[in-house]
């Protein structure tokens, strides 16, 4: 039997930039999310400002709530079902930004290009004081530091044992977290990563401006894909074929209860209109990495 | 064999020195507990009577089987001098039996082996385990105080307490008064090591004896009872222990929280008004929290009682009670004990022992902690890199 999973003290930015997951097997195994700075995630405890909710997904019986958690480094959605009953009515509870602070377990879900998107699946979340919030964060740099102290000690070479590890009080997965961070994410520029933490001090000490906004969507590739070449400008009959899309995605998404363009539905319609089925791929595939069409949801479509 | 035996008749062995063999043996020793049971012969169908128990001579405590027993039995605390008795091993320790061909009669407490306390090794608290005995280890009382429990049919008074040397600390469980005190510093012989509830515990009885000592080296109960908390990680992997210090934030409640029904009679929680041993039963209201504390490190069970989860609630039973009269729901009371807690830094000092499901912490202090965030932000900042 395993152990409780530890809630791990992480800032918004350090799950945006997470994108390592790791499936357990066996039975009831969990899963977890390597991140770059050492911390193999599968329970988190943020804290910030968490916005009001809106509903995911048009089934009235399995309603999905999120929400977006902003902290000085970034943000993060925070999402809530039907299975997380308590939760999910604390996240529907506010109609205006509060301070709060979020226990849940991450969730990684990659779209057709392997773009990352992190999210927390709330088990408990409670609306607290600013000095709360600041005190959870508080809590997250320090441990964030100490993680980062630890995977650049170990990049320098010290070959630290599980003997060694509990001498000194660290605790032993923590080591092999920051061992497999280095080794799975090569590149990452760790310093940077350090600079930023100086938003989130600030915050600590109390400067309490307002939480800057981070650029939305908030998605940041790891570990870059191979430079493709730019893309062929469109030919006129692929930019009417994109037009009829996104004039029949509108139209779909105009009469469907949650404002998204169910993607089955789109493709029917579009192959209706003489559109061969590989061509309208392509065509969704253009307008998505232009930017103009995104897929916050599996199979669900909306205009950027 | 000990080389002081006398020239005459068998040598005396002493328990600590048992091993199986084909031979007898000769000793003296203490009984330390008895039993009158009878068997059945299979043969014939006749009753056999035995006495059974542990008997010690300060050096080890061995279970006996005395067969064919004397009408009067024998009473617990007797000294007695057996010679011809049997060894057999038993799950890998020695049992003694004594059957017709053994002598048994009384002797003085005298004739037990005298212990020199140099001969008996040396254990620190450390590496005290159960089935541990014959050892000899020198402790400062962190605390300890009497309490009186029910043993059959008796009540007994035992001095509860906690002890410690500077590699740990181990409860303790004395049945015999020896008018310690805290901040004591003793040396222990003849004691034994028990697992309790989980946790190993040191337990003296008549046959233990305490001296005082000066233990310029052993830690103040202070150091104990104010000791800065550790990671939970480190918790778990020592496997709990008798005096831990956490702090974390409340993460989540485990069931049963909030208002529960405890058997009249031996305060087990009493689902759908039965009682696991009294079966039916009137339940009474209590109200306790089961706290899931987190340090980003790990996470582990804190058992808080009622006047903890009252004081951290700020709820008391009777005002519980009073709202489950306005709406009889109590998952709704456990809701709101979780909204009054989830978040809250807590540090928390008691015993904890560990199972399959992770370390459960029985409090002797629960408090809420503020930290100081000014002081935080600054020693943060140092750790970050220098504004260009």
């Amino acid at each position: 039997m395993a152990l409780r999973e530890p809630a791990w003290r992480v800032t918004a930015r350090e799950l945006e930039t997470s994108l390592e997951e790791e499936k357990g097997t066996g039975e009831r195994a969990a899963s977890h999310l390597l991140s770059p700075f050492g911390a193999r995630m599968n329970r988190v405890l943020v804290a910030g400002t968490l916005s009001p909710a809106e509903p995911i997904g048009r089934d009235e019986a399995q309603t999905f709530w999120r929400a977006r958690l902003a902290d000085p480094t970034g943000a993060v959605a925070v999402t809530a079902g039907s299975f997380q009953p308590r939760a999910m009515a604390q996240l529907r509870s506010a109609t205006t930004p509060r301070s709060a602070v979020v226990v849940g377990k991450v969730h990684l879900y990659r779209d057709r290009s392997g773009v990352g998107y992190v999210s927390v699946r709330a088990e408990a979340l409670r609306s607290v004081s600013e000095v709360e919030e600041r005190s959870v964060l508080a809590d997250a740099v320090r441990q964030t530091l100490d993680r980062l102290d630890l995977v650049e000690r170990i990049e320098k070479g010290t070959a630290l044992s599980d003997a060694e590890a509990r001498t000194e009080g660290l605790p032993v997965a923590w080591v092999h977290a920051a061992r497999d961070a280095l080794r799975r994410y090569p590149q990452v520029d760790r310093a940077a990563f350090r600079r930023e933490l100086k938003a989130a001090v600030r915050r600590v000490a109390g400067d309490s401006g307002p939480v800057p906004r981070p650029p939305s969507p908030s998605v940041t590739i790891v570990r870059a894909p191979p430079p493709r070449a730019p893309p062929p400008t469109p030919t006129p009959a692929e930019r009417a074929e994109e037009s009829v899309f996104l004039d029949l995605l509108d139209e779909v998404a105009e009469v469907s209860a949650d404002g998204y363009a169910d993607l089955k539905e789109l493709l029917a319609r579009v192959a209706e209109r003489g559109v061969v089925p590989g061509r309208a791929e392509a065509t969704l595939n253009r307008l998505e990495e232009e930017g103009v069409v995104e897929e916050p949801i599996v199979g669900k479509l909306r205009r950027a | 064999m000990p080389p002081e035996a006398p020239p005459d008749g068998p040598p005396e062995v002493r328990l600590r020195d048992l091993a199986p063999s084909p031979g007898s043996v000769e000793f003296v020793a203490r009984v330390v507990s008895v039993e009158r049971r009878e068997v059945t012969r299979r043969s014939d169908g006749s009753r056999r009577p035995l006495l059974s128990g542990l008997v010690s001579d300060g050096t080890a405590t061995v279970r006996f089987t005395w067969w064919d027993p004397p009408r009067e039995g024998v009473e617990r605390g007797t000294v007695l001098r057996v010679v011809g008795a049997e060894v057999r091993e038993f799950r890998g320790r020695p049992e003694l039996t004594f059957s017709w061909k053994t002598r048994i009669g009384p002797a003085s407490p005298a004739e037990l082996p005298r212990l020199d306390p140099e001969e008996v090794p040396f254990r620190s608290v450390k590496e005290l385990a159960p089935p541990a005995e014959g050892f000899r280890t020198e402790v400062r009382v962190v605390r300890v105080g009497p309490r009186s429990v029910s043993v059959g049919e008796e009540r007994r008074i035992v001095f509860d307490g906690l002890v410690a040397d500077r590699t740990g600390a181990i409860a303790l469980s004395s049945w015999s008064d020896f008018g310690l005190a805290e901040g004591e510093a003793i040396r222990i012989l003849g004691g034994y090591v028990r697992g309790f509830r989980g946790r190993p515990q040191l337990v003296l009885d008549e046959r233990s004896s305490v001296q005082r000592i000066d233990g310029a080296d052993l830690p103040e109960p202070a150091e104990w009872l104010r000791a800065s908390p550790r990671s939970i990680a480190q918790v778990e992997d020592e496997g709990g222990g008798a005096a831990v210090s956490v702090e974390g934030i409340v993460v989540g409640l485990l069931p049963p929280s909030g208002l529960v029904y405890r058997c009249p009679t031996c305060h087990r929680s009493v689902k759908s008004g039965i009682c696991r041993v009294h079966g039916q039963v009137t339940g009474q209201a209590d109200l306790r929290a089961r706290i899931v504390l987190d340090d980003g490190t790990g996470a582990l069970t804190v058992h808080a009682a009622r006047p903890d989860t009252e004081r951290l609630w700020g709820v008391t039973l009777e005002e519980c009670r009073a709202r489950l009269r306005d709406l009889p729901d109590p998952s709704v009371l456990e809701e709101q004990l979780l909204e009054a807690l989830l978040g809250r830094r807590l540090r928390v000092r008691g015993a904890g022992s560990k199972d399959d499901f992770g370390v459960t912490l029985t409090p002797e202090s629960i408090e809420a902690v503020e930290i100081d965030l000014d002081a935080a932000a600054t020693e943060l900042a140092a750790r970050l890199p220098e504004d260009r």
